[in-house]
């Protein structure tokens, strides 16, 4: 990731590589790497300032200029940094060479690339992809991205005066697929107990390195270590005896700005998320899709279409997250309902109904927010996590204790 | 005219939507509600159904159920259209359609979904790149999957000239529509923007013969009227898409010394700018209507043209001198072009003001104050 | 030892109860909270001790609950005021499906099983006040104290509709009603069924399932009382020790922690 931070100051002071603003979703990061075209993703900026505790200067910048205080956080503490001149590591931020919107389910997206575009002043695309209703997308649906993949390749041969490459996209669609096989056998590691590492909270640490060097020899090389060292992981705990009190199954984006606060009401429970959708914003593989070399343009339409979470229906989540619950072996469901965030937030309650009385499984409903740190209230959400577990352990050793007597 | 508004008020109030369920009555037909803003109300008319547009419940029910469903900041017509649903007042719908407005509507289709599964609940999705050549293409055949579906749920089979027939109806509403308010935007002082509303959005309940019917008697009406001009300033009133305010509120910006002379309240009923061919394949016209014919409006993407700009050509084209921003508590998509909206507006010198609302409300008093300071700074600077 | 204790530090009155074995609640003290969390919760088990008749040493664990519960010195555990209010509720009416718990900062609905153990609950979100604090600004706009302002409720004839449950646009509401001439009873059961449609729909995210009992300060207005069974359409169970529950309930669950046979892990030492 510094490594990227740094290739992007380089093409601020010298123009090349040029860079394009993409969102993180259905990335198509394959096309732009076939061109040496940098990502530059403006959320995963956000989130680095609302880590890194820097997002309330940007975001209060970004209301006096006419944002409301229930916008989009992300968008807010983007803007606000670039009206302020800060970056996340301090190093320059390049002008993008194109705003590319790969829609992907998330309506605030087109408005926040309309925004940059025309405060930057840099031109815009928006690569339209149909929501997913049914299982699969339809044909019509599939055509209608690959034209418009086509319509952009037209676009990044102008910017970067290259004739595409074939052999260069079907290479880096190759590195994603196995990033992809590397990310799915970490993810199902989680399947077992102890868990070596926490799909939610450390997930999120290897979600950077996904979209930004997915399509890359680097990408394929450090996924091939994190699985082999999480493997070796697994085995040392498991001859530790080191186990989890409870396995858990996440929903929703963290709030960033109190990330380790958050983290702690969890870890003081010795809880451990197996499993979270959160993760699979880049990409849902954990099922078995993947990029396919034989078939750049197409399987790139599908990525965007179907196999990342936010361009999925809300039932379909519902199946996501019951899957991981019993696939996953879980005892509940934590549901964080981030403000900003109404893709991921609007209708949780119906999820939390669900889940809770539907299926009976124990689910914790909470409100924050990821990327604003004034609506976040540690006193008021320790108490609901520390009820939800003291409940959770009230149920397990009733289990327990039925299922001895 | 007052016999007819009064009609009209009592059609857009009332949540048990007596007018579709006598249609129901008299036709046997069903019925197929849609959230707003835009629904291809025409290919539901092919298929022999009743096109909706519903529009929340306003200040007539409490929300006690659909809280739960959604949580805090989560505006207030998805909530009150779940509640519909979970009231049985939306019993009298066989089909709820949503499209990709924004990520709170869409939700709300798949809520929708998993609790009322005996309904046909879909979603289209309306193409956020006309620039592509290949948007026609899909968005006619999602009005294709459409009407297969809706022909599986029991609707006439699809039939070309059907559609043509039903696109004709409603271009003949719209044109009408269109007249009446270039008519009052030249005359405010004859015609209530508060009357004009009632009426136009009436036709979210009504079979379109019976509204044309209705547009015809009230401009009739409207023509032999007379009364003398007050000292206002014009207001074109934008943001208000989706959620309705009450009508008092419309009522009270006119009170407080604006004549509304533009507005995007349930644009819907006003969404193309010209009548939509009747030439060649339907499906490909509505499509294309849709793409290229369209007003612009905060939840109609398209980047060759910003939205700001027609914003900026509709208080000129109106004489407008000031423009009231009227934008939905948590309404997103209004909260962002308010941005690059009052950037313009104060480029282009226009005055403007912002309003928050909620379809709840039932003291007006600040909003009034708010309203008349404005009109006072402008009719008295 | 026989006897346990329980201490619920809340915003602004801390509680404490004494529990004997085989025999059930033998004291409650209450005293304001403060400044102090910790000398209030020291104060109210004082209290309660004299009370009961007991030195400190001869109850044997105490368990804190609410909002101050980290700051007890002298407490042997802790547990969230959900599970103690859970169990108070249930110790005061065995039958208690459902617990409405109205506090002065925030309120929540806590779904129960036969023992008094949390199968589910739900908070109020941090804006939508509907709480003890939203009842005494309205009171304070209205010139009332807060026993007027809950008796006067009754004599209503056409409540006003209130849309807010904001504590600081209420404000702005009951002027306007006011200025329009509206009577401050009608005012008053209006600002009642607002928060009462706001806790209803709370509490239906857990299954709402009768016998309801309302238990924490709010319990004691019995205009809220009214306007909650109106609502709901079932009558609510209300204990003259209501506001003890939380108390109540985390000195049984320190009980149960002096029995010996209880071995669930759900104890934490102090932090």
């Amino acid at each position: 990731m510094v490594d990227w931070y740094q290739k992007l100051a380089e093409s601020a002071e010298t123009g090349t590589p040029p860079a394009a603003s993409m969102m993180v979703s259905g990335a198509c990061v394959e096309l732009t790497q076939a061109f040496d075209v940098l990502p530059l993703y403006p959320e995963v900026n956000a989130l680095q300032l609302a880590i890194r505790r820097q997002s309330l200067e940007p975001i209060l910048a970004a209301e006096e200029f006419g944002y409301a205080s229930d916008n989009c956080a992300y968008v807010k503490a983007d803007i606000g940094a670039y009206f302020k001149g800060i970056t996340p590591t301090g190093s320059p931020l390049p002008k993008p060479a194109l705003v590319l919107c790969n829609f992907v389910g998330c309506n605030t997206y087109v408005k926040w690339f309309e925004h940059v575009s025309v405060i930057m002043e840099a031109p815009l695309y928006v690569l339209d992809v149909p929501f997913l209703r049914a299982g699969e997308p339809s044909a019509d649906a599939i055509a209608y991205v690959v034209r418009q993949l086509k319509e952009l390749v037209v676009k990044l041969e102008e910017i970067t005066g290259k004739q595409l490459d074939m052999d260069k996209l079907r290479e880096a669609v190759w590195c994603s697929s196995q990033v992809e096989e590397y990310w799915s056998k970490i993810k199902h590691l989680a399947r077992r107990s102890p868990s070596p590492f926490d799909a939610y909270f450390d997930a999120i640490t290897l979600m950077g390195p996904l979209y930004v060097h997915r399509a890359t020899r680097e990408g394929v090389a450090f996924f091939k270590q994190a699985l082999e060292e999480l493997e070796l992981k697994a085995e040392l705990d498991r001859e530790a005896g080191v186990r989890e009190r409870f396995r858990l199954v996440f929903e929703g984006p963290p709030p960033y700005p109190h990330f380790r606060a958050f983290r702690d009401m969890f870890a003081k429970w010795n809880a451990c998320a197996v499993a979270s959708t959160y993760s699979t914003v880049g990409g849902l593989w954990e099922f078995g899709a993947r990029h396919d070399p034989d078939n750049p343009f197409e399987s790139i339409a599908l990525h965007m279409i179907e196999h990342n979470v936010t361009n999925r229906n809300m039932q379909q989540r519902n199946e996501q997250i019951k899957r991981y619950v019993e696939e996953w072996d879980a005892d509940g469901v934590i549901i964080h309902f981030v403000k900003s965030c109404r893709l991921f937030s609007a209708g949780q309650g119906d999820m939390r109904e669900y889940f809770s009385r539907t299926l009976g499984v124990p689910t914790l409903y909470v409100e924050s927010d990821l990327a604003d740190p004034r609506y976040f209230s540690t006193a008021q959400l320790q108490t609901r996590v520390d009820a939800y577990f003291e409940a959770l352990e009230m149920h397990k050793s009733a289990r327990t204790s039925a299922h001895v007597g | 005219m007052n016999d007819l508004y009064v009609t009209c008020e009592d059609i857009i109030s009332d949540i048990d939507f007596k007018t579709v369920r006598d249609w129901k009555d008299r036709t046997g037909g069903k019925a197929v509600g849609y959230f707003p803003v835009y629904a291809p109300a025409e290919i539901i008319h092919a298929a022999g159904m009743l096109p909706v547009g519903l529009a929340g419940a306003g200040d007539r029910l409490d929300i006690q159920h659909a809280d739960a469903r959604f949580g805090s900041f989560i505006c207030s017509i998805v909530k009150t259209t779940l509640e519909l649903g979970m009231t049985d007042h939306l019993a009298a719908f066989d089909a709820l359609l949503f499209t990709s407005i924004c990520d709170s509507a869409r939700n709300l289709c798949y809520v929708m979904q998993r609790n009322f599964p005996e309904k046909y609940v879909d979603f289209l999705h309306l193409p956020h790149n006309p620039s592509s050549p290949a948007a026609a293409e899909f968005l006619a055949s999602e009005y294709r999957r459409l009407s297969a579906r809706l022909e599986e749920l029991g609707g006439e089979p699809y039939d070309e000239v059907a559609v043509l027939h039903a696109i004709e109806s409603f271009n003949e509403n719209r044109a009408l529509t269109r007249s009446l308010c270039d008519w009052r935007a030249e005359r405010p002082h004859l015609m209530k923007a508060s009357e004009l509303y009632a009426l136009v959005r009436a036709g979210n309940y009504l079979p379109v013969e019976q509204h044309t019917e209705m547009l015809v008697a009230a401009g009739a009406e409207f023509e032999g009227r007379a009364a003398k001009a007050r000292d206002s300033i014009r207001v074109v009133v934008e943001g208000a898409f989706c959620e309705q305010p009450p009508i008092d509120v419309v009522r009270i910006i006119e009170q407080a010394g604006c004549y509304v002379v533009d507005d995007d309240l349930t644009i819907g009923r006003r969404w193309f700018t010209e009548d939509i061919s009747t030439d060649g394949d339907p499906m490909m016209a509505l499509a294309q209507a849709y793409l290229d014919k369209s007003v612009y409006s905060s939840v109609r993407h398209d980047f060759r043209k910003p939205r700001s700009q027609g914003l900026v050509e509709k208080v000129r084209n109106r004489k407008a001198d000031a423009v009231i921003m009227l934008v939905a508590k948590f309404c997103e998509p209004a909260y962002f072009d308010y941005v690059l909206f009052k950037q313009e507006l104060e480029k282009e010198g226009i005055p403007h003001l912002l309003i928050e609302f909620e379809e709840k409300l039932f003291t007006f008093e600040n909003l009034r104050m708010e309203v008349e300071t404005f009109a006072e700074s402008l009719l008295f600077a | 030892m026989r006897f346990a204790a329980g201490v619920d530090v809340g915003s602004t009155q801390t509680k404490a109860a004494i529990v004997e074995q085989n025999a059930g609640p033998v004291a409650f003290a209450i005293v304001d909270t403060g400044a102090s969390v910790t000398r209030a919760a020291e104060n109210a088990f004082n209290v309660a001790c004299r009370e009961a008749s007991l030195q400190p040493a001869d109850v044997g664990f105490v368990v804190g609950t609410g909002y101050g519960r980290y700051k007890i010195a002298f407490g042997n555990a802790q547990m969230t005021e959900i599970s103690c209010h859970a169990r108070g509720a249930h110790a005061l009416f065995p039958n208690t499906r459902t617990v409405i718990d109205m506090g002065g900062q925030d309120s929540k609905a806590i779904s129960v099983d036969d023992n008094g153990h949390v199968l589910d609950f739900v908070m109020n979100d941090k804006c939508a006040a509907g709480t003890g604090r939203f009842l005494a600004n309205a009171a304070e706009v209205l010139g009332l104290g807060l026993a007027e302002f809950g008796a006067l409720s009754a004599k209503a004839t056409h409540p006003v509709k209130i849309t807010t449950v904001c504590t600081v646009f209420v404000e702005s509401d009951i002027l306007s009603y006011l200025a329009l001439g509206k009577k401050p009873e009608d005012i008053v059961r209006g600002v009642h069924l607002a928060i009462a449609k706001r806790t209803v729909s709370l509490a239906r995210r857990v299954p709402l399932e009768p016998s309801v009992t309302l238990t924490g300060g709010v319990s004691r207005n019995e205009g809220m009382v009214a306007a909650l069974e109106e609502v709901l359409g079932v009558p609510l169970q209300v204990s003259p020790q209501a506001h003890f529950a939380g108390a109540l309930g985390a000195a049984l669950h320190a009980l149960d922690r002096v029995d010996a046979s209880f071995e669930s892990g759900v104890w934490r030492t102090a932090v």
